[in-house]
């Protein structure tokens, strides 16, 4: 609590001083590799921001209170990349990895969400992306494996056979 | 019974709540397990420690570098930093927060994130001294990372530790709630089968008693059926099926009134059912056996007696009716009462022929003993008066049995009438002890009378039936008593205005065999072996008594013990009067001279009138025959005459009826003393008789002695209603003593009378009247018992006269008494020698 109303000042603060973000948003791309390793797309924010929006309010084992979710969702961005195969393995900033297989990414779950509560996240804040399921809205969810592959600060992609 | 279910079921309810709530528990418990509420805390929580070590690797780089990635730092202070978010908030944050060893913790990694983001958010470059402070920032508060992450592993570890435990407590509970469900359910198992069992055997014990009620209604004698409120009948035992000829398969279902009630009492019956459902006010319902009819099945009405009870089959009402087809017993009722009427009716027929037989029998009789008579005036051999004698006597004991035979048949028709008037009870007992003693002295028996005090009184009865009946019982006593005595008692018990008269007749015979009691009172018992006259019982004497006492409303009976004794006793009702005074005597005009009267004989049979013509022709009258009521009565009218024979029952018109006309009408035998002839017993006509103005009244057979007395007594001046020896009741004496004794009684009642007499005339002489009126009191008593009835009469005369104050009246009497004594007398011993 406490920290986070500091990290809002903080925020509010660096917008203020610096006009400009510290941290570059640009190079935090979503690198999408097939099986061979070979990259097949980087989508950057204003990429998936054009891809169809999907968009959920519930809460999170990580967060306080109800907290809106927009994005698109992983299926669409596979899609987009024409991706295909038995898994996918996602990985972060700080190289933490899952994998999900493929059968278990439907059309609307996850979701590769770029903003929360209509604000894009930095990394501080578990930005840039995160993949997370609209866990109120079913409690079959809430499991460890989904949270577990609820990944945040999520910057690759890659399908795996 | 409704209550233990009631609480049973509640039990079994709340525990299984119970269990549902418990069950229910385990499963959100269950879910909770299976919704993993944390990811990985222990993770989420080293993972600072490693991104901050990261950190720190990257800031030593960067210093120990001459070109340091300086972007590289700022990635990884980012992470760094991002990490510290989920420590702080959500889940895990939760499990530090409001924690005392963790707030210390939590406040001094805030510290180093707002050094740090302040450091980094610095503007322009990182420079050396920033990385430096940046080291020194990292290295100071790794210690507290540390703890912090020690401390999450201990929170965690107890927390999934607690989660266990409940869990397990919460499956400790369920399984015993479980357990406790499945014993309450053993032992309602248990209860169940012990009232299942129970259930059993009072279903067997039920049944059983079911069985037996099966068997006795399907071998009850009686039908039995039952029928439920709308009529239809419900059983029917075998017993019924063979009454009514209806089997089980045909009739179980159908109504009543279709069936087994008969048409014609079908409304009644609907009626009866319809009133009894609506009010319950039972006519035939539970009111015991009643006779009704019933349908077979083929058609036939038939008698039944029908017993209907109800009984309350849940809401219905069950009728069940016990029949007994009772055609039989009526049809033998039926058989019976034919019988007994057939039987009446014979036995009327029977009545009727005796009395019809008896009065055929006397008129022929009337013609043989007159002629006898006759026979007897004619100058006859030894020999031919004896064969006379046997002819007589024998007609005579003929005509006693006639007459026995009319009393029995009288009473047993209800046709003896009595002639109930004020008489002395102490005279009319005193006369018959009087009349008997003579007897009882000759057989030396003692005759001992005791006269209760309050009886000696005037009674409102028919005293000479009272006298035949105590002549009866103390003549049978005396001649079946060899020695000792005899008692006659007379008491009373006075009500209001009768007295209950007890008169007990005790001797000390042999006595009567108790099986013998009854007999003894029966009519012609011993007729059969009457011979020498030795048992009691013999002829009807006994039985008409009884029948008399009966008919006067007492009874007669007997106690007797062998060789001790017999006592009869009479007890008759008497209705008490005061003596009535004494009539005056009605005078009759008629005075004639002894001899040569002129008589007209009305008389329809011709030989009773040629016997009766002559026995009068042969006392020295003049007679005169008419063989009508009609002809007598035109005869009556031509001339007058002296007397008038007068037969009651004639053709054209009977003797009643002509005397009556005789006595209406002017003529010149208005006043002519008529005598009226009767073939018929003395009762029958005897009112009649007197209403139409008969002046006496004799029953056939007429015999010449009691012909010369009524003539006798048409001498006298002042003589009353003609009277003649009355022969019934001598002839009753002599049935009760026999012949000889018979004989004896009159002879000592004449010694005795002439005694009185002697002593009649010297106390009219000297004028001393002292034992006079005893003494005619008592031969008067006598006389009447003996059937003299004519010197009753002029012992009356005497008695007025002593009375009157007249010596020369009294004188007279006296002289006039005499004469009929003597007169009785050969008429007494006239009808004795006819007898055997």
């Amino acid at each position: 609590m406490l920290f986070r109303s500091v990290l809002t000042l903080l925020q509010a603060a660096v917008l203020l001083t610096c006009g400009a973000p510290v941290l570059a948003q640009d190079a935090l791309a979503l690198i999408l590799s097939d099986q061979a390793g070979q990259v097949v797309a980087e989508y950057d924010l204003a990429d998936l921001d054009a891809m169809p929006q999907t968009e959920f309010t519930t809460t999170t084992i990580w967060t306080e209170g109800p907290v809106t979710f927009t994005g698109v969702t992983l299926a669409t961005v596979l899609d987009a990349a024409g991706l295909r195969g038995a898994s996918v393995s996602m990985t972060a900033l700080n190289d933490y990895s899952v994998d999900i297989p493929m059968d278990e990414i439907t059309e609307t779950a996850p979701l590769l969400a770029t903003r929360m509560d209509g604000e894009v996240m930095s990394v501080r804040d578990r930005g840039p992306y995160w993949i997370v399921y609209d866990y109120d809205a079913d409690p079959a969810f809430q499991t460890e494996t989904n949270y577990a592959r609820s990944i945040w600060q999520l910057n690759r992609l890659r399908t795996m056979d | 019974m409704l209550a233990k279910r009631i609480a049973t079921l509640a039990v079994i309810l709340v525990l299984s709540l119970f269990l549902g709530v418990l069950g229910n528990n385990v499963l959100v418990q269950l879910r909770g397990l299976s919704i993993a509420e944390t990811d990985n805390m222990q993770w989420t929580i080293l993972q600072v420690e490693t991104e901050i070590a990261n950190l720190q690797v990257a800031v030593l780089e960067a210093l120990t570098d001459d070109n340091p990635d300086l972007d590289a730092v700022r990635l990884r202070s980012d992470i760094a930093l991002s990490r510290l978010g989920p420590v702080q908030n959500g889940r895990t944050g939760e499990l530090f927060r409001e924690n005392a060893q963790a707030m210390p913790l939590l406040a001094a990694i805030d510290a180093f994130a707002a050094s740090l983001i302040g450091i980094l958010d610095t503007p322009g470059r990182l420079d050396r001294v920033d990385l430096v402070e940046m080291r020194e920032l990292i290295v100071g508060i790794r210690p507290d990372v540390r703890q912090l992450a020690l401390f999450g592993l201990q929170l965690g570890v107890e927390r999934s530790e607690a989660r266990r435990v409940a869990f397990s407590d919460q499956l400790w509970r369920t399984g015993a709630t479980a357990i406790a469900l499945i014993a309450a359910l053993g032992v309602l198992l248990l209860v169940l089968d012990r009232v299942l069992a129970r259930a059993r055997q009072r279903d067997l014990a039920l049944r059983a008693s079911s069985d037996r009620l099966v068997s006795t209604v399907e071998a009850s004698l009686d039908a039995i059926v039952a029928a439920d409120q709308a009529g239809r009948i419900v059983q029917f035992n075998s017993a019924a099926e063979r009454i009514f000829g209806w089997t089980n398969a045909e009739i179980l279902g159908r109504k009543m009134d279709e069936t087994i009630i008969p048409p014609q009492h079908r409304n009644a019956h609907k009626a009866g059912m319809d009133r009894y459902l609506a009010t319950h006010e039972a006519h035939v319902v539970g009111g015991g056996r009643v006779e009704l009819s019933a349908l077979r099945k083929t058609g036939e009405e038939f008698p039944v007696e029908i017993n209907i009870t109800s009984v309350r089959d849940g809401a219905e009402e069950l009728f069940i009716a016990y029949l007994r087809d009772i055609s039989l017993r009526k049809i033998n009722e039926q058989k019976l009462i034919d019988a007994r009427d057939r039987a009446l009716r014979m036995d009327r027929a029977k009545s009727q022929f005796l009395a019809v037989m008896s009065h055929e029998m006397r008129t022929p009789l009337n013609g043989v003993l007159g002629v006898l008579d006759l026979l007897r005036t004619t100058k006859l051999t030894e020999r031919q008066e004896r064969y006379v004698g046997v002819a007589a006597a024998s007609g005579e004991i003929l005509l006693e049995h006639v007459n026995e035979a009319l009393d029995i048949t009288r009473i047993e028709m209800g046709s003896m009438s009595l002639s109930p008037a004020p008489f002395p009870l102490r005279r009319c007992v005193e006369g018959v002890v009087d009349v008997l003693s003579p007897l009882a002295q000759e057989r030396n028996l003692a005759l001992e009378l005791e006269f209760g005090t309050g009886m000696d009184r005037h009674f409102l009865a028919d005293g000479g039936r009272i006298a035949q009946m105590l002549t009866n019982l103390v003549g049978n006593a005396i001649k079946f008593t060899d020695a000792g005595s005899i008692h006659v008692s007379v008491t009373g018990i006075h009500g209001a205005d009768a007295t209950s008269a007890t008169f007990a007749v005790r001797d000390t015979g042999p006595g009567i065999s108790p099986e013998n009691h009854e007999r003894i009172f029966e009519d012609f018992v011993a007729l059969a072996h009457a011979e020498g006259r030795q048992s009691r019982g013999d002829g009807l004497g006994l039985s008409i008594a009884r029948k008399t006492a009966r008919l006067m409303g007492g009874d007669l009976t007997v106690t007797s013990k062998m060789g001790e004794g017999s006592t009869f006793s009479l007890v008759l009702p008497l209705e008490r009067v005061s003596a009535p005074a004494d009539a005056a005597t009605p005078e009759l005009t008629h005075t004639r001279p002894v001899s040569a009267r002129s008589i007209l004989v009305v008389e329809d049979n011709a030989i009773n009138r040629s016997v009766l013509h002559e026995m009068l022709k042969g006392l020295g009258h003049s007679v005169q025959e008419a063989k009508d009521g009609l002809e007598g009565l035109n005869a009556a009218k031509n001339c007058a005459v002296d007397l008038i024979i007068m037969d009651i029952s004639m053709p054209v018109m009977d003797g009643i009826e002509a005397t009556r006309r005789i006595r209406q009408e002017a003529g010149p035998n208005q006043s002519t003393p008529i005598l009226g002839l009767t073939a018929h017993g003395r009762e029958e006509y005897r009112t009649q008789a007197e209403q139409a103005g008969m002046t006496a009244f004799c029953t056939k057979p007429i015999r010449l002695a009691v012909l010369q007395e009524v003539l006798s007594g048409l001498d006298r001046a002042d003589l009353g209603p003609v009277v003649s020896i009355d022969g019934v009741v001598l002839r009753e004496m002599i049935d009760a003593l026999g012949v000889s004794r018979a004989r004896t009684t009159l002879d000592r009642f004449r010694s005795e009378f002439d005694d009185g007499i002697a002593l009649l005339l010297q106390e009219t002489e000297t004028g001393v009247i002292a034992e006079m009126p005893a003494l005619v009191h008592k031969l008067r008593g006598a006389a009447a018992m003996i059937g003299l009835t004519g010197i009753v009469v002029h012992l009356d005369v005497v008695s007025d006269a002593m009375a009157g104050d007249d010596p020369a009246a009294l004188t007279s009497a006296i002289q006039s008494l005499r004469h009929a004594a003597n007169a009785a007398q050969g008429q007494a011993l006239d009808i004795l020698s006819t007898v055997r």
